[in-house]
């Protein structure tokens, strides 16, 4: 059940980013422009910044890591500091790792079954039906920057996820930032940079824990 | 047949535990200059932590925790979350009361909210009960031993190289927890080991991400 939870917050971090990599519909409040461009993505990565902040912290706590992304199904997730930890799918194999005793060791958690049904859902989302899964109502806001904000319809994520607002540069047309709010005073920033679409990606970022 | 009395009497010897002896220093007044090993705050502190779970000496996972700490009002807010941010746990106790903010599966029972929040104060504040006995244990470290109010018994133990250790005992004399300092110099709480004897035993390896004093919150 503990998994499962995790991964649907997980699934909401990438999938948000698959669906939306090219994001040159900024402007449009047509979501199916947002399928036609999902459809041109073959690879992606990027570096991100998370910052979480929650009332018993005094500061965001920081994370980093980078992210890889390669049509149709294969990902890899990874953390840098402050704690390391990479998720990688590929060819319908599924594993998280954790950095223990200076080594990468799986998690034992029995997430890699659950993880593989949630990021079936992941696949609806990258073929750009984002305005038709049911676990999410979306809306678009054009001002300054277009902020497309999903907020959850189903049981699944009682609880845990109030909302999510996504927000795309106008200028680069690209994902600026990704924000999860759990609530008034506990929500997650993700800040993406040197994004990079459709570049060659060699296949053992997906294979190898390193 | 005549072995089944035997059979039971023996099973009944060793489930019986006793607290390990501490033996007083020789004369009374070095017992009560002997000096108690304190790894606990002397001020009120937040701590971020890496926690690596392991059962059965298997790493099964790891997540961050945050506590907030108050020696002095006894004060404990703890939080713990993914690694990709998401809050799976969040709650506070002070004297007499506990809230639990936000609980989500397996984290949402009762028991384990009392369990970590007991665990955290075993770890950060000075027990509660009075001072029992001081000395040394058979292996010659320094220990001091507290009687708590519900029948416990915290063992706080010093060794000069391996540093300090904290040892709960049921009252019956069972060991339920050890909490080791792995690090003998600089920042006590940069790494900390908890092994907990349950039902089934599993430790904690608590890695220092940050900290900080906390003044005026």
């Amino acid at each position: 059940m503990r998994t499962r939870c995790n991964l649907n917050y997980f699934v909401c971090i990438i999938g948000i980013f698959l669906v939306l990599g090219p994001a040159n519909y900024a402007g449009a409040n047509d979501f199916e422009q947002l399928r036609k461009d999902s459809a041109k993505i073959k690879t992606i990565q990027a570096h991100f910044v998370q910052k979480k902040s929650m009332k018993i912290l005094s500061r965001p706590l920081i994370s980093e890591g980078r992210f890889y992304y390669v049509a149709p199904d294969s990902f890899r997730w990874e953390y840098f500091k402050p704690l390391r930890s990479i998720v990688l799918a590929y060819k319908n194999n599924t594993k998280r790792y954790i950095a223990s005793g200076g080594k990468m060791v799986e998690d034992q958690t029995g997430g890699a079954q659950a993880l593989k049904i949630v990021l079936g859902e992941v696949a609806g989302w990258m073929s750009g039906k984002f305005d038709q899964n049911p676990s999410f109502a979306a809306t678009i806001h054009e001002g300054a920057n277009t902020i497309i904000t999903l907020t959850p319809v189903g049981k699944s994520m009682t609880g845990m996820i109030e909302k999510i607002e996504i927000t795309l540069s106008q200028k680069s047309t690209t994902i600026q930032s990704v924000k999860i709010i759990e609530s008034a005073n506990n929500f997650t920033q993700i800040n993406f940079d040197n994004v990079e679409i459709n570049k060659t990606i060699n296949p053992s970022v997906f294979q190898v824990a390193q | 047949m005549k072995g089944i009395p035997l059979l039971i009497l023996t099973i009944f010897l060793l489930s019986c535990q006793t607290l390990p002896l501490i033996n007083s220093p020789l004369a009374p007044a070095d017992e009560k200059v002997l000096t108690c090993p304190s790894p606990f705050l002397k001020e009120r502190y937040r701590l971020v932590h890496a926690i690596e779970t392991s059962v059965a000496g298997k790493t099964q996972s790891a997540v961050i925790g945050v506590t907030l700490a108050d020696p002095f009002t006894r004060f404990v807010s703890c939080a713990v979350m993914t690694v990709e941010g998401m809050v799976l746990f969040e709650a506070e106790s002070g004297p007499g009361a506990l809230k639990v903010n936000r609980a989500l599966p397996p984290f949402d029972s009762m028991d384990f909210a009392k369990n970590m929040i007991e665990d955290i104060k075993l770890i950060f504040f000075t027990p509660d009960g009075k001072i029992q006995k001081k000395g040394n244990l058979p292996d010659g470290t320094t220990a001091c031993r507290y009687h708590e109010e519900n029948g416990d018994w915290i063992d706080v133990i010093t060794d000069k190289s391996e540093g300090i250790a904290i040892k709960r005992y049921a009252p019956g004399g069972i060991l339920k927890r050890q909490v080791k300092f792995n690090k003998t110099t600089g920042n006590i709480y940069q790494s900390i080991e908890l092994q907990a004897n349950e039902a089934f035993n599993y430790s904690l390896l608590m890695t220092l991400i940050e900290a900080e004093p906390v003044k005026n919150e």
